[in-house]
Formats: structure tokens, C-alpha cells, sequence
């Protein structure tokens, strides 16, 4: 539960962030994820280095691979955390002093937002390690984290936002986490595409409208291709205006959170 | 009279597609390639027209090959571009196609250009082979790998235990 008291010197999103950061860290909620991220990671890594199958991969593409996945995932459990974020207050009775509170909506999202991205900050410094090991080799480990950083954290933008926006427009918790993961397949399933359906104009087209499709494309150009990061950089767009679009949809969604939810009646 | 205008011209038709592939030939623009697995690596062939009419319909297919028995080849492993429809090449005229390829077997290879009429009768040509040497390369070294996937997430499960403690 998340209480405010502000303090005039402080911005009130600043506040709520904290007491967000708190509950998320000391809590054990931010630590769970994060040790069952790095299992995660630890098995894909234990398995690209003996398994004679993955092992087979060119290197370049098995930090690709990893990479991939790690990404993937910090997004994911920045959904899960913000998906939770204010439907989870409804359902535990929480919301109302929360409403109550002399801070304006808008901060409340944002502050919940910025905690909920602290989780994917972590899960990055969790994935430098196994990053390092896999990309020694080839030398490129700074091209792996420089772009596993930027691509993450646009990613994790775009689902904070949209976590948000579904959390805090849904009835209950379960159709938040449950809308929220619909939606995120549904944003995965472009990548799953066979390599016939992206030839042409319209496969090009619908994996660079994709913000997941066209952030990891983006990464497999940048190591597996070798290419340079600043030619492939119209990948980003995608990712780039999903995130910005989250985020305000998001921030505008808060003038409609209600104790009961349901959005704008 | 116009029936016989009629198939003169079909069968003249069918003799250029016939023809066309026969006088194509397919010149290997490249040298022996040496590779490790999983490098990417172009050659370029050349298709020469040596007729005196235009060549139309042709297509130009990739393959590859093992040297040696007992290595099995799927080539869409090796290239997803293997097949080339090649618009119309003038007479005496020649048109370059480049080639991309990502070795993922190791041994000695061989890959060919096939080009041959898409419809009716015809000959298919094929290129000289481009010969490439990939050699066995275990991409990463394993050792070092338990210590890191069994430590850190072991520091992440004794912060969480630290943390629960401080709160019971």
C-alpha cells in the first residue's frame, strides 16, 4: 500500500516513487522477479555455452539470443509490476487514501511508473555478467549493453505506459494482468513470424510498425549483421513513438481513475 | 493462312525458350572461399546472354554441397535468397547476381549456380563450383560458465532471504 505525505520542498511523484521503490524493493516483490529473471538468464546462458546444439550458434548470434530474451523479459516484469500497480491498490482496499491524497493524478501514475522501471534497470545490471561472458570473444560487449540499454528501456517505456493505462482503467486485478498479457503476445507475435512472411514490402512494414519486432530486429542488425548502430537507427523509431504514446496515454488516463474503475462514465 | 501465322509464331516462341537457357552460360566471378562456421560471405556470378535474341525467362537457383559423405546439407540453411528471376537479358549482354551465404556446416563444400528457362523446354546451365573450407570452431568457451550462473543467482536469492529477515 502505497500512503503520501508531501513534503514542500519534494516534487509529489518523487514522493510516491519512493514509497513505491520501497515497497517494490523492501518489499521482496522487486527481489522475487529479479531472482527468478536471473534463473532465467543462468539457463539460457549455462545452455548457449555446453549445449552442443546452441553451442553451435555463432557467437554473435548466441549474445543476440540472450540478449533478446533478457530484454523480453525486463519489459515483461515491468508489465507485471505495472499491471498490478493501481488495480492491485483497488482490489486491496488501498486506492481511496490513495485518491485521497493531496497529489495530482497524474503524479500518482508517474510515480508508480518510474518505480516500476526500476526493475528493468536491475534486470539490466543482473544481465551485464552473462552478457560479458558471452561476448568476450567477439568484442562486443559494448554494442550488446549500449543497445540492450537503449532498446530495454524504450521497450520497458511502452509497457509501463501501456501496464498503466490498463491498470488503471480495469475493474479488477485479474483483467489488468490478464488484458495486459493479451496485449503483449500480441505485440510478441510478429517476432515469431517465419522468414518468408518478412520478405517484401508488407512483412518489412509490419516488423518496423511492431515496436517489440523492429527493437529486436534492430539489436539482431547491430550484433549478429555487425552493422553500425547509428545506420539502423530507423528501427528505433517504432519502439520510440510506442513509448512516448504509452507514457501520455498513461498520464492522460489518470484524469479517469476511479475507486471503482471502468474508466470515464 | 492465319492458322499458319498462328503456330509459326508459338513454335518460334517455344524455340526461344528453348534456346534461351542453352546460350546462357554462367561464369563463377569469385576465388575459393576459406570460412569458420556461421561467417557470411558473397560471391558474384555472371550470366551471359551469347545469342544474338534476347533471353527472357530465366531463373538462376543456388545450391550447395557436401564433398564429403556423411555431412548433411540442408541448403536454406546456407542462404533464405536462393532463387534469382532474372528479367530479360539482351543479346550479347551479361547481368551480374550476387550471392550471400552464412556457412553453418563444417568440412568442404561446394556451390553452384543453376540457371535455367522457367517454362517450356530448355537446358539447364549450371557454373563452375565455388569450393569453401569451413573450419570446426567451438564458438564459446564453456569454462567459467557454472560459477556465474549458479553465483549470481545465489547473491539475488540470499539479498531476497537478507531482506525477508529484516522484515519478519
Amino acid at each position: 500500500m502505497t500512503t503520501v505525505a508531501l513534503s514542500p520542498a519534494r516534487r509529489a511523484w518523487l514522493v510516491v516513487a519512493d514509497q513505491e521503490l520501497r515497497d517494490l524493493w523492501l518489499g521482496g516483490r522487486g527481489l522475487a522477479l529479479t531472482f527468478a529473471y536471473s534463473l532465467l538468464l543462468s539457463i539460457i546462458t549455462y545452455l548457449t555455452a555446453t549445449n552442443s546444439v546452441l553451442n553451435f550458434l555463432e557467437q554473435r548470434e548466441a549474445v543476440n539470443l540472450t540478449l533478446q530474451i533478457g530484454v523480453a523479459f525486463g519489459a515483461l516484469l515491468v508489465l507485471l509490476t505495472t499491471a498490478d500497480a493501481l488495480s492491485g491498490e483497488r482490489e486491496r482496499g488501498s486506492l481511496e487514501s490513495l485518491l485521497l491524497a493531496p497529489v495530482h493524478r497524474a503524479d500518482l501514475v508517474a510515480g508508480k511508473g518510474m518505480a516500476a522501471l526500476s526493475i528493468w534497470l536491475v534486470a539490466f545490471v543482473v544481465s551485464i555478467p552473462y552478457l560479458w561472458f558471452l561476448a568476450r570473444g567477439v568484442g562486443i560487449v559494448g554494442v550488446a549493453l549500449a543497445g540492450g540499454l537503449v532498446v530495454g528501456t524504450l521497450l520497458s517505456l511502452f509497457l509501463a505506459g501501456l501496464g498503466l493505462l490498463i491498470s488503471s482503467l480495469a475493474t479488477s486485478n485479474r483483467v489488468s494482468l490478464s488484458l495486459s498479457l493479451f496485449v503483449l503476445l500480441a505485440f510478441f507475435a510478429p517476432t515469431q513470424l517465419p522468414s518468408s512472411a518478412q520478405q517484401g514490402w508488407a512483412g518489412d512494414l509490419f516488423i518496423r510498425i511492431d515496436p517489440f519486432s523492429a527493437g529486436l530486429h534492430y539489436l539482431g542488425k547491430i550484433l549478429v549483421d555487425g552493422h553500425n548502430a547509428g545506420q539502423e537507427i530507423a528501427w528505433l523509431l517504432s519502439p520510440l513513438i510506442a513509448a512516448g504514446s504509452a507514457v501520455l496515454a498513461a498520464l492522460g488516463a489518470s484524469r479517469f481513475l476511479t475507486l471503482r474503475g471502468g474508466g470515464p462514465s | 493462312m492465319r492458322h499458319c501465322a498462328v503456330t509459326v509464331a508459338a513454335l518460334v516462341f517455344v524455340a526461344c525458350l528453348a534456346v534461351s537457357a542453352r546460350a546462357a552460360t554462367v561464369l563463377l566471378q569469385s576465388k575459393p572461399v576459406t570460412a569458420t562456421i556461421g561467417q557470411l560471405f558473397t560471391f558474384v556470378t555472371t550470366v551471359e546472354n551469347q545469342s544474338s535474341s534476347p533471353a527472357a525467362g530465366l531463373v538462376a537457383h543456388l545450391n550447395v554441397l557436401s564433398n564429403d559423405p556423411g555431412t548433411y546439407v540442408d541448403p536454406e540453411d546456407w542462404s533464405s535468397h536462393r532463387t534469382q528471376y532474372l528479367p530479360t537479358i539482351g543479346p550479347n549482354r551479361d547481368l551480374r547476381l550476387t550471392w550471400t551465404v552464412q556457412v553453418v556446416n563444417s568440412g568442404s563444400f561446394s556451390v553452384y549456380v543453376a540457371v535455367l528457362p522457367r517454362h517450356g523446354a530448355g537446358d539447364v546451365v549450371t557454373s563452375a563450383p565455388l569450393r569453401v573450407t569451413v573450419a570446426q570452431r567451438r564458438t564459446l568457451n564453456s569454462s567459467g560458465v557454472l560459477p556465474l550462473t549458479l553465483g549470481i543467482p545465489a547473491i539475488i536469492g540470499l539479498l531476497g532471504l537478507g531482506a525477508h529477515r529484516r522484515r519478519s
